[in-house]
């Protein structure tokens, strides 16, 4: 978040001219909307969930206590383990492609003609619709008939039946993520890079230093809050993976989709299709602290290689 | 105080912004029930029956609805605890007990008896399915067997004799052996883990039962494991496409582009492929081979209600309609399905008379009501993890149908 | 803003071109257009498709090009999906979702970033918490909040979740707090009441970061999927998405008509993305956050 370094002068600023701010009352009515809404649709609704995990709710009527149970059965269940084991792989998967938007990004700020040409080319998956983006690559994943198996052919590589085995699935659906989510990573990385000052590269010229001694003597440390950053939203977005598993693999008899499960697919599965709104309130508990831990991990981490100025 | 004023103003914005939009229904006295199927294929059969219906009660207006299939039950249960469910829904019996038992399925059976209804016109196979103690929740709207679909060019091709009544397990093994040409791309079978059209025929063709008479699981018996092992060496000896192969294009699709020599399967598909005017004159229809006995799965659709109508009393009688005499002639005219309603199954056969769709109609005295117990549609969600590697020959058939069984019996049990 | 920016790095990276090496110039190009290509691929496959019968696109080898161009697949999505009704619901969604996101955020952010009041702090923290929790946690509550209000199945429940996002506030906050104060200060000293400050002095100066906030805004609206599916049981108030979701389970592998489904749904997006790429840029830059 570029804008988001708070302005020191401005706050010596405002608490000068304090006698001049309406009464709070004005602070309360604009946030009113805000607050409203977020009480209504997202504290209480957490609060529910939350509740919910301690009880089994049937398809129809109420629930009852159930203390627990929920999560020990959770705890026990294959399938959750199957399904956060693919979520943690896909999560992976999409990380291994932040050093190629890295690299990207840093290319595109060196080309002068055709910098807008190839922004827009990298941001057309960003604005099309994920499931439309899912089923253009589930034609290409095809394993009889797809593209890909008939690219791999010319170079001898043998095919595969990408989205109906679920050894490649995850991975299948991993590559289409990374492609996805590269246009935003590269704006991303593109304003940090452009946030770099100039001089530091002229004066490591004076000295001799080539391009790629650059990148890493200059452009990787001090990109580095951005690449935080995108690595941040990628572990949180990653984590949430849910459309590109629902379209793509959920044919009528697609037989990968069993072990292929990410822990959102398991939680919509339970809680909005078999309507077992105990057990899916459960999952959606863990996943939070999933989510936490996952970044709270990677605040302590990014000490040792963030590099502020 | 000017400002203040303005801050009320301010404050309604917000308000006036949420309420744009939400329409408020009109009362012109015009009762509105919707009707919520999946098959776009049979929407203009439901159109005409809405029509038709429309056409006797002019103060009702009969809206016909098509929801994907991958979403159709998901979108109904939360339809129904969100108590925005439709009015009238195609119902089947898997999912029935648990809709029937949570108090969701307007009860019809007084408005059945009203309108002197005789029950004897429906398959009473297809009324068991759907059966709760003697109480009516639906009328059955048509029916499905299982037979042959085989392409007749392929037969042709490979010299093979298309199948007849007399086919046993043998006979189709030997001939998707002859047929299964991997060079052209051609298998002689599709093979896939369904339980419809598949492997429940051929549990109880070999005289095993999926629920046992104790209400436990019988999977693992030997019968029932000969009954799985049909389907399984045809993918050990190479006769079907694989798994994998059926899970990017579904078994019927390859059946279409002509690529699987049979499909045993439903007679729903029958407009599917009748429609495809390149594939027409190729198909042909065969009873399912035997084995210890014939046998074939019934199963049909149910016009049911939704207990939280505001219209009760219209609603029974749509679903009345909607599964009664003209309703059915509409159906079959249209070749949509196999109507339920005895006597119209005629205008089905002659809509399609180049397809020898009798084996379907004849099905019917050796069928089986499909096996439905507990909360069926969980433990039926279980059945690719389970056999799936039995199926790709990882495992044997035996023990797939074992651990299956212990599955089941732990659902059943909870 | 990054906006101001780009525009001002680029004049500067002009005048520094000319010093690079062509050499170099020649070889980012040709790693850049190697990945535009796998960038683009899938998109060309899909509109090569779409003109192909459904036996020639499942063909191995496949052909190409259309042996025998079609736009049967056209005709097929728009007989069998109500695009344009569908597209309705998806518009509308999107512009109430939108307007009532700017209102919402615009308001909050300016009394965070420069109102004082009691508590002011500790709410901010809570909505920045919220930033943090995984959406999907909230649907079930928010669909029991929807139906409990009877209005599923409506427009506004497609859109209300949305309008209250924590991090439209947080992105409104950080554009106030860049404003110098003294433009308040000089408006309040001409007597103009807060409601009015706000309206006709802060407001525009922060048009930039609205135009983006509309963008993002509408990205989400555009591309959501999950909450349209549930909050529209009927079936008859869905948006596109759900549509072209749908149109998999009809049309299974019945590809020219997934591709041109996939395509003619996709399409407003992308116009809209080619005629506003700046916001669109901004925007993202801006946020750091992605849908």
């Amino acid at each position: 978040m570029t804008t988001n370094i708070p302005n020191p002068p401005l706050r010596q600023r405002k608490r000068r001219r304090g006698g001049l701010l309406p009464s709070p009352g004005w602070g309360y009515l604009m946030i009113a909307p805000a607050l409203i809404g977020l009480v209504a649709l997202y504290v209480w609704p957490f609060l529910t969930t939350f509740g919910k995990s301690f009880m089994d709710v049937p398809a129809f009527g109420p629930g009852t206590f159930t203390g627990v149970d929920n999560y020990t059965e959770l705890l026990g269940d294959g399938r959750f383990w199957q399904a956060l084991r693919n979520s943690a792989l896909y999560t992976a998967i999409l990380l291994l492609g932040l050093p190629v938007a890295i690299v990207l990004a840093a290319l595109i700020e060196q080309v002068g003609r055709g910098r807008a040409f190839y922004r827009i080319l990298f941001f057309l998956p960003v604005v099309t619709l994920p499931v439309a983006i899912s089923m253009v690559w589930r034609f290409i994943y095809n394993g009889d008939f797809g593209l890909l198996n008939y690219v791999l052919s010319m170079v001898g590589v043998p095919g595969q039946y990408w989205v109906a085995d679920a050894t490649f699935t995850i991975y299948a659906v991993g590559a289409v993520g990374i492609w996805m989510n590269l246009g935003i990573n590269l704006i991303i990385l593109g304003a940090g890079l452009q946030s770099i000052p100039q001089d530091l590269y002229e004066a490591s010229s004076l000295d001799g230093a080539g391009r790629v001694r650059q990148f890493f003597r200059i452009t990787l440390p001090l990109l580095s809050p951005s690449v935080f950053l995108v690595t941040v939203l990628t572990v949180i977005s990653a984590l949430q993976m849910f459309d590109l598993i629902f379209v793509m693999l959920r044919s009528v008899n697609n037989t990968a989709l069993a072990d292929s499960k990410t822990i959102v697919y398991l939680f919509y599965e339970k809680a909005f299709v078999e309507f077992d709104q105990g057990y899916g309130a459960a999952i959606a508990i863990v996943l939070l602290m999933v989510i936490m831990a996952a970044t709270l991990v990677q605040f302590r981490l990014q000490r040792r290689w963030v590099f502020y100025d | 105080m000017r400002n203040g004023k303005r801050w009320a103003a301010a404050a309604s914005l917000l308000v006036t912004l949420a309420a744009t939009g939400c329409s408020s229904a009109g009362g012109d006295g015009k009762v509105t029930l919707s009707y919520a199927t999946w098959s776009d294929d049979q929407k203009p059969a439901m159109e005409a029956i809405a029509k038709a219906f429309e056409d006797k009660h002019p103060n009702i207006d009969v809206q016909v609805q098509v929801l994907p299939w991958p979403e159709y039950w998901s979108t109904l249960q939360v339809g129904a605890a969100g108590r925005t469910a439709p009015d009238a829904f195609w119902m089947l019996a898997d999912q029935f007990p648990a809709y029937a038992t949570g108090n969701q399925l307007l009860n019809i059976t007084d408005a059945v008896k009203a309108a002197g209804v005789d029950l004897a016109a429906y398959p009473k196979a297809v009324l068991d399915l759907y059966d709760v103690d003697g109480k009516l929740f639906g009328l059955p709207k048509d029916f499905d067997t299982n037979g042959i679909w085989f392409n007749k060019a392929l037969f042709d091709k490979a010299g093979v004799a298309y199948p007849n009544d007399s086919w046993t397990w043998d006979d189709a093994r030997a001939a998707a052996r002859k047929l299964t040409n991997p060079a052209a791309g051609v298998w002689g079978i599709a093979a896939p883990i369904d339980r419809q059209g598949g492997y429940y025929n051929s549990i109880y063709q070999a005289g095993g039962t999926v629920i046992g008479a104790d209400g436990k699981a019988a999977v693992d018996s030997p019968e029932a494991i000969s009954g799985l092992q049909f389907w399984t060496q045809m993918h050990a000896d190479g006769l079907s496409p694989t798994l994998k192969q059926l899970s990017d294009t579904e078994a019927v699709q390859m059946f279409m582009d002509q690529k699987v020599a049979m499909y045993f399967s439903g007679s729903f598909w029958a407009q599917r492929l009748y429609g495809d005017q390149t594939l027409r004159p190729n198909v042909g229809v065969a009873p399912l081979p035997k084995a210890k006995q014939r046998a074939t799965m019934i199963s049909g659709i149910l016009n049911a209600g939704y207990a939280g109508t505001k219209h009760p009393k219209e609603l029974a009688e749509f679903l009345i309609f909607a599964s009664g005499k003209d309703a059915a002639v509409i159906q079959a005219k249209s070749g949509a399905v196999l109507p339920a309603y005895q006597g119209a199954q005629q205008g089905w056969l002659d809509a399609m008379p180049e397809f020898n769709l009798k084996v379907f109609v004849d099905a019917v005295d050796y069928s089986v009501p499909l096996p439905i117990a507990g909360d069926a549609a969980k433990w039926t969600g279980l059945e690719t993890q389970y056999l799936a590697p039995a199926w790709e020959g990882k495992r044997t058939a035996a023990d797939a149908a074992r651990a299956y069984n212990t599955a089941i019996n732990e659902v059943l049990a909870q | 803003m990054t906006d101001q920016f780009l525009r001002s790095r680029r004049l500067e990276r002009a005048a520094a071109g000319s010093k690079a090496s062509r050499h170099g110039e020649w070889v980012i190009h040709v790693v850049l257009a190697v990945s535009a290509v796998v960038m683009v691929a899938p998109f060309v496959w899909q509109l090569l498709t779409v003109f192909k019968s459904n036996r020639e696109a499942s063909q191995m080898p496949p052909t190409l090009l259309p042996e025998d161009p079609t736009t049967g697949a056209f005709a097929t999505f728009f007989g069998s999906v109500p695009f344009w009704a569908q597209l309705t619901v998806s518009v509308s969604a999107l512009v109430l979702r939108v307007i009532g996101q700017l209102a919402v955020a615009a308001l909050a952010g300016y009394a965070f970033a420069r109102l004082r009041f009691p508590g002011r702090k500790l709410l901010f923290g809570l909505f920045i918490v919220m930033l943090m929790v995984p959406s999907q946690l909230f649907l079930i509550g928010q669909f029991e909040i929807i139906r409990d209000l009877g209005m599923l199945d409506t427009i506004p429940a497609l859109a209300i979740p949305g309008m209250f996002s924590a991090f439209g506030i947080f992105l409104m906050r950080q554009a106030f707090m860049s404003i110098p104060a003294g433009f308040e200060e000089a408006a309040r000293l001409d007597g103009a009441g807060a409601l009015r400050t706000f309206w006709y002095i802060m407001l525009p100066m922060v048009r930039p970061t609205m135009a983006a906030l509309a963008v993002l805004t509408s990205l989400y609206s555009w591309n959501d999927l999950l909450w349209p599916l549930i909050v529209t049981p009927r079936g008859d108030r869905r948006p596109i998405t759900v549509g072209l979701a749908g149109l998999q389970g009809q049309f299974g592998t019945d590809y020219p008509t997934l591709m041109a489904g996939a395509f003619v749904a996709s399409l407003p997006l992308i116009l809209i993305f080619l005629a506003l790429q700046r916001q669109f840029f901004s925007g993202i830059a801006s946020s750091g956050l992605k849908g």
